[in-house]
């Protein structure tokens, strides 16, 4: 991978936001490695904004923000109200407004309160929910104690993923961070971090396990992923970290709430030919499903209709491409006694 | 969009054989799912729902009386007639209270098949409709007019030597007159035995007629499967032979209310519960 490792805390910006970015209107920030290893020194789309990166490094409870710009948005545009309209309101600039919409900068209580006045949303039960919201979404998770080896663009996935109901992911080159062994994980990490310390890579390696919790919780999200064979076959850390990687692969299958298909060599030409991907499920109506995609340089966060069903069409084939999960049981099987 | 698939323009996919691959044409399950207040769905669906609402603004609450209905019967055949096995025909996009959860809550182990002709709703079955681990649940991968193939594939899993409840919500609207759906519906109750019962329910033609014989206009219009709505005379006649469980066939939110508000709901749905004897 084309990765420098970063120094923990040390903020570097991209020249500007990728044109894929740009295109689909997203939520975008640099560093990047191979599977959501979490790496890399957080950053910025627009470096002309310094004072939000603050703002950004809390981590928080992602989703509610998301869940907040969103109605903050409806709001705007059913007033009529543009965008720098908005920002001359808060004494914030237009692009400024764009960030709070996404969910992507934590709030002021007093910038929503301004808002919601400017929107014409009088005292009530909507206005207190909204403020109510924005007092939440400024509280911390879990993950913000890991802010040296997770940066932004990745904090945000890990806060996302907390609030799921249902993640749906497809991978191409490595098993799901959420399914990875110790061993396997660390395998991984070694390699997008190769200048690492031991240390360092212990708390990645933490990190990632720290996530899998999720799976074990109470109301745990539902998971269903679809592998592609390559992923399986590739024997990150040998022989025997594939061998019980894949055990883990079959006993994590049979959580009730875990599901996970194979997609086999022979069925070729599927629809994702551009590459993993991820599609976040919130149990709030009004949430939309969040598509994640890392690039080298960052990672995609789409959640406009058209871009997400772009992505859940795509993934609703390669769902029914792929084996059945009783299929997959018995391939996975197959696949350990080959090794 | 769905304007090139209108009645008439020759559409090149038969009734009840669109595969939910096509984003591009409404399809049945996801616009019930919008309805649900889902997310499973796609533009044309959200179009064509929207559309059908603007004819029939009540069929979003319909939609859920019918679910509501779903669970309210399967209690009733878990618990009271102490039936064991389903079979639910046209699952549709997993929901709130699907058959097996609510069977699996009263006893854990039952045995449910679903049966679907969707390979993206199968997909979603297998994924998240799974069953407890004194249970069991299986897809099968037919249509509502193949009954034969439907009875092969679910005696993998159901014995049909003991009682089994056949579940048919809101889908015989999908088969036309020509398909003979009565014909399908007495050889699927003749292939289980005494005691087993038929859950059903169907869009009526004959409750908000003029709203619902627009919707179903528009629904033909934007759809690929067409959809035909009965009246109560002929959605009875699908329990001959059998005996109906109180209170008989009744719009779905008066068959055994649990509260007010799923009493009073607005719906247009024929349905019942009845016993083979």
């Amino acid at each position: 991978m084309a990765v420098r490792p970063g120094r923990p805390g040390s903020l570097t910006f991209q020249a500007r936001p990728s044109l894929l970015a740009r295109r689909a209107g997203a939520v975008v920030s640099v560093a990047q490695q191979p599977d959501g290893a979490e790496s890399l020194p957080p950053g910025q789309d627009e470096p002309d904004e310094a004072e939000l990166a603050s703002a950004e490094s809390g981590g928080g409870p992602t989703a509610l923000r998301i869940l907040l710009g969103g109605q903050l948005r409806r709001l705007r545009e059913a007033a009529g109200i543009s965008p720098d309209d908005a920002g001359y309101e808060i004494r914030a600039s237009r692009s400024k407004i764009s960030r709070l919409e996404h969910g992507r900068v934590s709030f002021k209580e007093r910038d929503v309160a301004d808002l919601l006045t400017l929107y014409g949303v009088p005292d009530g039960d909507l206005r207190a929910h909204l403020l109510t919201l924005a007092q939440q979404a400024n509280s911390r998770g879990w993950w913000a104690r890991y802010d040296d080896v997770l940066p932004d663009w990745f904090a945000t996935y890990v806060g996302l993923e907390q609030a799921t109901s249902l993640i749906r992911t497809y991978e191409l080159q490595f098993i799901p961070g959420l399914f990875q062994t110790e061993d396997y994980a660390r395998a991984v990490t070694v390699l997008g971090h190769r200048s690492a310390s031991p240390p360092e890579i212990d708390r990645r390696v933490s990190l990632r396990l720290k996530r899998q919790e999720l799976l074990h919780v109470g109301a745990a999200p539902r998971v269903w992923a679809v592998i592609d064979e390559s992923a399986l076959r590739r024997p990150l850390g040998g022989a025997g970290v594939m061998r019980a990687q894949l055990q883990r692969l079959i006993e994590l299958a049979e959580l009730p709430r875990v599901t996970i298909q194979v997609m086999p060599f022979d069925r070729g030409g599927h629809s994702a030919a551009g590459g993993s991907f991820s599609i976040l499920r919130f149990a709030a109506p009004d949430l939309p499903d969040v598509v994640y995609i890392e690039q080298l340089t960052g990672a995609l966060y789409l959640d406009k209709a058209d871009e997400v069903d772009h992505y859940r069409e795509v993934m609703n084939s390669l769902s029914a491409e792929a084996d059945t999960p009783a299929a997959s049981a018995r391939e996975l099987k197959k696949l350990i006694s080959a090794l | 969009m769905a304007s090139e698939d209108a009645p008439g323009s020759g559409a090149a996919v038969p009734a009840g054989e669109a595969p939910a691959f096509d984003t591009s044409v409404a399809h049945v399950a996801r616009v019930y799912n919008y309805w649900l207040g889902g997310k499973d769905n796609f533009a044309a669906d959200r179009a064509a729902a929207e559309q059908a609402m603007a004819a029939f603004p009540g069929i979003a609450l319909s939609a859920r009386a019918n679910r509501a209905f779903l669970r309210r019967a399967v209690t009733y055949l878990a618990g009271q007639a102490g039936i064991r096995q389903f079979l639910d025909i046209g699952t549709g996009i997993p929901s709130a209270n699907n058959t097996h959860e609510v069977a699996q809550a009263t006893v854990a182990s039952s045995r449910i098949v679903y049966v679907d002709n969707d390979p993206v709703v199968l997909a979603h079955a297998r994924a998240l409709l799974t069953s407890s681990p004194e249970g069991a649940t299986d897809y099968i991968d037919a249509d509502l007019r193949n009954a034969d193939q439907i009875l092969a594939g679910a005696a993998a899993t159901l014995d049909f030597s003991r009682p089994v409840g056949v579940m048919l919500m809101a889908i015989l609207q999908h088969l036309s007159d020509d398909d003979d759906p009565y014909a399908v519906v007495g050889k699927l109750m003749a292939a289980v035995p005494a005691g087993s019962y038929l859950v059903l329910s169907h869009p009526a033609k004959d409750i908000h007629a003029a709203e619902m014989a627009e919707m179903a206009n528009r629904l033909n219009q934007t759809m690929a499967e067409k959809v035909t709505f009965r009246g109560q005379a002929e959605v009875a006649k699908f329990f001959s032979g059998l005996e109906l469980v109180e209170p008989g066939m009744t719009n779905v939110p008066e068959w055994r209310p649990e509260t007010e508000e799923e009493a009073t709901s607005l719906a247009a749905l024929w349905g019942g519960v009845a016993r083979k004897p």
